[in-house]
């Protein structure tokens, strides 16, 4: 450990920490440009100098390239460090226009920071001003290379970091131009970055362009809930709009960055398009009726349900985007009014394996994103990383950059911005595959197990009867054996119900072989952990709820932030029971339909309204700070000159407040405590009353119970389907809930397609771009057709896709007689 | 003349390379015989070539066998050598005159060097608009392979070693070693600092050794006739081997001359190049490209070897000698060369990419007249504050402009004073 001095003070670093971060830990902020801690140091811009007066450097040096190193004294003011650092500073600014009042980046600018502190304030240089041209760079990024200072982030980051080569450095001198080749959308999803990297103007976020200046937004620390990692963001409001999304930095969960799903899709709480498509007041049967009166209605008409037909004849549904607030307090109003407990899950399926995928996180494997970072081999198992938790594909590019093996076992076309092998087999085939590798990795029987992992390892198969495979296993096998921090990523989407608590027992078996290894799963939804753990000892799903509605047992529906039509892959079903229900109330924020349909419905906050808990895949118990009050959006338009004391378009409570009002009957900010959150679930003692709300504690146990108890998966190849198994997939842009009601991502969505493999094509004489009708059970699905090699045989991929009509699915898995593909 | 030894010139056509024939009737590729063929162990070679003091010929002046022992005996192959042909600083042409009058000797040399450090693939990096060069070696090439000195199991060795050439994309930075080494990997040609060093990481992160191509061409005269030998053909007791000079200006018969390691300037004008023009007098001279300073008349008599211009506060750098006579306006030089250099440079540091352009305008202004008495003292800061650079290019860059205001501050406040150059007068 290097001791240093850097302006007479003393630090104690670590090997290899460099002088710059040394400076750093002592609150010392040497200026910079091309510095940054997730993308290294490369020494373009010379801000950074400083001068050593001690130590193996002398003189001036750029503390971002130098070692702390012991015996080094440094000083970051020293008056020829200080004259160079200005001297940086007088270049760069002799091509900058002096565009600030118009410029987004104005009060949050770097290159206006370290210009003012360094005191360069007129220009000497005589000289023309460079200029460049602007390209479109799609809906996102404002591209202004004119202001630009070329410290290379933002091709560091594109194309060594994030692995896009769209964009890049071009030309020489003091011509070089950051951009592509011509005009057009950047295609990296992650190119949002951009706009938080640049340390100056030149990207801009275009969403929020020209709308608001930096320091008049209300900004508050909060959490992406696009999908189950749980994104750190900034979130920044004003007049009423969330305007933008910045990346928040946890080194725990998402490093610096975030994807642009993410970043640009939160126009949802304004209401989409023109601000109009949020239901923002109190509504029974389509007419708005006051937020008093709504109660009244609602209460009174749940008591008359359990009156006539017992509480239990009432039900309750959640869904993954409830906060945990929202889903004890749902939990805690069934139990004080003996409701049938709220069911979270459509299907048993799904429950399933969300819920064997938590039970087995514990301290020992659970891996983190950051973890994953630095495996240096992973085995994807049935998940599509870049469609299904973006942020997690940035990772492991990180861990193929550090020279990681990645193989992927998925039927889909898997696409990820790095070199990776892919073993496409249908669902069924996955764990036996990354089974027969991981078993393969130990030697002999697996002497110096204990007892229990001995078991799993010799229940294990290792041959495959296909010698192609088998060879390509053991080559894996080798590569696995050598790994010392293994990972397994393993969806809970399109894989068998077995499939996740398997992978568990894997990467079990391979930590008590003595690895770091670790199971990273990918869940369905952003609180798919709280879903998972409220529902652990209640095996049932929407599919009972639905029954009993059938069966008339069931006479009133509590819908809690769920989009029903969207999700429930059987529409008329789906609207045959709920036309049945005496009474449905729906509380949401999304305009999902059910809001037309309900007996009574409330309007409900977002996550960037009030304060609220979300707990990611890894078990990470996160809060959302509001950051805003809420209310129809002013921008655009000269606001109303009326005084009235709430806010226009206010009507929203916390979901948990309305339920709250549900059980009681009374109105007001009541809600749910702390208390009251810890008692819902043991899992949930790791948040201590006094130190709610809480942020970045892990809620997992040290050890699960679970241990090895997984379904062997032996016995040979699966035998071959009848007909080609339909799965239902998601995409990175169109197929989100939430992200169908943000206008501001419209222009990302791409268009369905049903994908399947060419094989399979050939033989139902069907090809690649034609416009196919699929029958389904429950209608005709008509949706243009693409035919690929790089995905297994057997399986039709459909998207869940926001403008296919696809919900017509009687149930799974759904097996599809090629006959009923035809070309329109 | 008769007295003067040529070694990498002997034989030197006038119209023609020396072909592999004529090469080795001279006694060409008997070094790889007695090396590659007779099992010398490699690091043999290393060590003879480092106690004849072969010194780096592309400007450094790095010593040739100390960088090949800088390749790790427990480093990854394939290890890879490059021959550096990307010859871009002005003024400089010696490498050109090399491939067109004695393309084997590199490629011996080539060959030798590979095998000093196991060396399995070779790169001649060549600039673009040397095609005919380019073509030369690729032809070359071919023959030296039918003759069993280039490929698989050579001279029925062990050792296999095969040459590529490689066109630059042509830009004064790829000239740089590890700029070079990126641009080869198809990347975008800007330099890296060490460690690593090449010789650790080079390209696709296996060792990798880079030399100039006339460093390369001494090679196999070393491994054929001895360290003692090659330290013999210099002049004065520091340097080793000859070295090529490339005149070019004021002087009777311009061109690149092969003359003893430490001959005197005076006498490589005087005597080898006819002397100055008829009604020109020596002002100054470049003595090795553009990024080294301007020798005035009190150093005419400088020894050119490292050392002897090292003494003088120079460098020997590509041994290109520019001659400037009392009629040329050094204000005016300087800029040209300035604004090759701020239009080649790579744009990576800020130093480089914007502090040039800043000097250029400073001298474009004093040269066209409007120039003022402020900017002598700040491009004298500036010459300074642009060694803080990443590379070496833009120290090398402000050289001219020190030496400049070193000798000539007169000739330049008189621009500023006159209002305008007085050469053009």
């Amino acid at each position: 450990m290097p001791r240093l001095v850097i302006d007479d003070r003393e630090i104690e670093v670590p090997e290899g920490t460099k002088v710059i971060d040394a400076a750093g830990r002592l609150g010392i902020m040497i200026p910079r440009f091309c510095y940054h801690e997730a993308l290294g140091a490369v020494g373009a811009c010379r801000m950074c100098a400083v001068k050593f007066l001690q130590g193996p450097f002398k003189g001036v040096q750029m503390s971002c390239m130098v070692d702390a190193k012991d015996g080094m004294v440094v000083s970051t003011t020293d008056a020829e460090a200080v004259a160079f650092r200005k001297w940086v500073i007088e270049w760069l600014m002799k091509n900058h226009p002096h565009d600030c009042p118009v410029c987004d980046e104005g009060g949050h600018c770097l290159l206006q920071d370290e210009t003012v502190s360094s005191d360069h304030s007129r220009r000497r240089f005589l000289g023309s001003k460079r200029t460049y041209r602007d390209q479109y760079l799609g809906p996102y990024v404002q591209h202004e290379m004119n202001r630009c200072i070329h410290c290379y982030r933002c091709s560091r980051f594109y194309r060594e970091y994030a692995g896009y080569r769209d964009l890049g450095a071009m030309q020489i001198a003091d011509k070089v131009y950051f951009g592509r080749f011509r005009d057009g959308r950047l295609e990296s999803p992650f190119s949002g970055n951009l706009v938080d990297l640049c340390p100056t103007g030149v990207y801009t976020d275009k969403t929020s362009r020209f709308k608001v200046r930096r320091w008049d937004l209300e900004r508050a620390p909060s959490v992406c809930i696009g999908c189950s990692l749980g994104c750190n963001t900034v979130a920044g409001a004003q007049f009423r709009a969330v305007l933008r999304i910045e990346a928040r930095t946890n080194p725990d969960v998402n490093g610096h960055f975030i994807c642009d799903a993410g970043r640009f899709g939160y126009s949802y709480t304004n209401g989409g398009a023109g601000f109009r498509q949020r239901p923002r007041e109190p509504m029974a049967a389509g007419a708005g009726i006051g937020r008093e009166g709504a109660l009244e209605r609602a209460f009174g008409a749940l008591e008359e349900v359990a009156r006539k037909y017992g509480p239990e004849s009432v039900a309750a549904l959640g869904s993954d985007r409830n906060s945990v607030e929202t889903q004890c307090a749902l939990k805690k109003m069934c139990a004080a009014k003996g409701y049938l407990p709220p069911v979270f899950f459509l299907d048993p399926a799904a429950r399933r394996k969300t819920c064997e995928a938590v039970a087995r996180l514990d301290e020992r494997i659970a891996f983190s994103r950051s973890e994953l970072e630095s495996a240096d081999f992973v085995i994807i198992a049935g998940a599509d990383p870049l469609n299904e938790a973006a942020m997690s594909a940035l990772a492991l590019r990180q861990a193929f950059r550090k020279g990681g093996r990645i193989v992927v076992i998925d039927p889909r076309p898997v696409s990820m911005p790095f070199d990776f092998e892919h073993i496409p087999v249908v669902p069924e085939a996955i764990p036996r595959i990354f089974g027969m590798i991981v078993a393969n990795s130990i030697p002999g029987e697996g002497g110096g197990l204990d007892a229990n992992a001995g078991k799993f390892l010799r229940k294990l198969d290792r041959r495959s009867e296909d010698a192609t495979l088998q060879s390509r296993i053991e080559d894996l096998a080798a590569g696995l054996a050598a790994a010392k921090r293994p990972a397994i990523v393993c969806g809970t989407g399109i894989v068998d119900e077995t499939t996740p608590a398997f992978a568990a027992d894997c990467a079990l078996l391979l930590y008590r072989a003595g690895k770091r290894a670790g199971v990273f799963y990918v869940l369905p939804g952003a609180n798919s952990y709280s879903s998972a753990v409220l529902s652990e000892n209640d095996g049932r799903t929407f599919a009972d709820i639905l029954e009993a509605m059938e069966g008339g047992s069931v006479r009133a529906l509590v819908v809690v932030e769920n989009d029903l039509f969207r999700n429930f892959p059987d529409t008329r079903r789906l609207e045959e029971a709920l036309a049945r229900l005496e009474l449905l109330i729906v509380i949401d924020y999304l305009p999902t339909g059910l809001e037309n349909r309900a007996s009574v419905f409330f309007p409900s906050s977002t996550a960037f309204e009030t304060g609220s808990t979300f707990i990611n895949q890894e078990g990470r118990a996160q809060f959302a700070h509001p950051v805003h009050a809420g209310g129809v959006p002013i921008l655009g338009g000269s606001p109303e000159h009326v005084f009235r004391p709430d806010v226009p378009g206010g009507g929203q409570k916390p979901a948990w407040s309305i339920l709250h009002g549900l059980e009681t009957g009374l109105s007001g900010s009541g809600g749910i405590s702390a208390e009251e959150i810890i008692a819902s679930h043991p899992a949930f003692g790791a948040i201590a009353p006094l130190r709610y709300p809480v942020d970045g504690v892990r809620v997992i146990p040290v050890q699960s119970k679970e241990e090895f108890t997984s379904q062997s998966v032996s016995g040979g190849e699966p035998a071959p389907p009848r007909g080609l198994r339909l799965l239902l997939v998601d995409w990175m842009f169109g197929t989100g809930e939430i992200s169908a009601y943000s206008d501001t991502l419209l222009e990302s969505i791409p268009e369905p397609v049903l994908t399947m493999h060419s094989a399979d094509a050939e033989r139902a004489g069907l090809l690649d771009g034609q416009e196919v009708a699929l029958r389904l059970e429950g209608g005709t699905v008509e949706v243009r057709l693409r035919v690929t090699e790089k995905m297994a045989e057997g399986v039709i991929l459909l998207p869940r896709h926001q403008n296919l009509r696809w919900q017509k699915i009687r149930g799974f898995p759904a097996l599809i007689d090629p006959e009923r593909i035809a070309a329109l | 003349m008769a007295e003067i030894p040529q070694v990498l010139f002997k034989n030197r056509k006038p119209d023609r390379v020396l072909s592999l024939e004529e090469y080795r009737e001279m006694g060409g590729y008997e070094a790889l015989r007695k090396c590659v063929g007779g099992g010398l162990p490699p690091k043999e070679v290393t060590r003879i070539v480092t106690e004849a003091d072969l010194r780096g010929r592309g400007g450094a002046g790095f010593p040739a066998g100390k960088k090949w022992e800088a390749v790790p005996d427990s480093g990854d192959f394939p290890r890879y050598l490059v021959a550096n042909a990307d010859e871009m600083e002005p003024g400089t042409f010696k490498d050109r005159m090399l491939i067109h009058v004695n393309p084997h000797a590199i490629i011996e040399g080539m060959i030798l060097t590979a095998y000093a450090f196991s060396g399995s693939k070779g790169f001649f990096f060549v600039r673009p608009s040397y095609e005919s060069s380019a073509f030369i070696l690729e032809r070359e090439l071919a023959f030296a392979k039918e003759a069993g000195f280039l490929g698989k199991n050579i001279l029925g060795s062990d050792f296999s070693f095969d040459i590529v050439v490689h066109r630059s994309g042509g830009r004064y930075i790829c000239g740089e070693a590890s700029a070079l080494l990126n641009a080869i990997m198809g990347k975008r040609p800007n330099p890296v600092k060490p460690p690593p060093y090449p010789t650790v990481r080079g390209l696709w992160d296996k060792p990798t050794v880079v030399n100039n191509v006339e460093t390369l061409a001494n090679v196999p005269y070393i491994l054929r006739n001895g360290p003692e030998w090659f330290k013999g053909l210099a002049v004065g007791a520091n340097g080793a081997g000859t070295k090529i000079f490339a005149v070019s200006g004021r002087v009777v018969s311009p061109g690149a001359v092969e003359l003893p390691m430490g001959t005197r300037l005076s006498e490589i004008i005087d005597v080898h190049c006819g002397g100055m023009l008829p009604g020109s007098e020596f002002k100054a001279c470049l003595p090795g490209g553009a990024s080294t300073r301007f020798l005035a008349k009190e150093h005419y008599d400088v020894r050119m070897d490292f050392d002897g211009l090292r003494a003088v506060g120079n460098r020997l750098g590509t041994g290109a000698i520019m001659v400037f006579d009392h009629k040329t306006c050094l204000v005016g030089a300087t800029l040209n060369m300035m604004e090759f250099f701020a239009r080649e440079s790579c744009g990576w540091c800020t130093p480089c990419r914007e502090g040039l352009p800043y000097m250029r305008d400073l001298l474009r202004r004093i040269e066209s007249g409007e120039g003022r008495a402020e900017y002598i003292p700040l491009l004298k800061t500036l010459c300074g504050e642009v060694w803080n650079a990443y590379c070496a290019l833009a120290p090398g860059a402000a050289e001219p402009v020190v030496s400049l205001l070193q000798f000539f501050e007169e000739e330049v406040r008189e621009h500023i004073a006159r209002k305008g150059c007085p050469f053009h007068a």
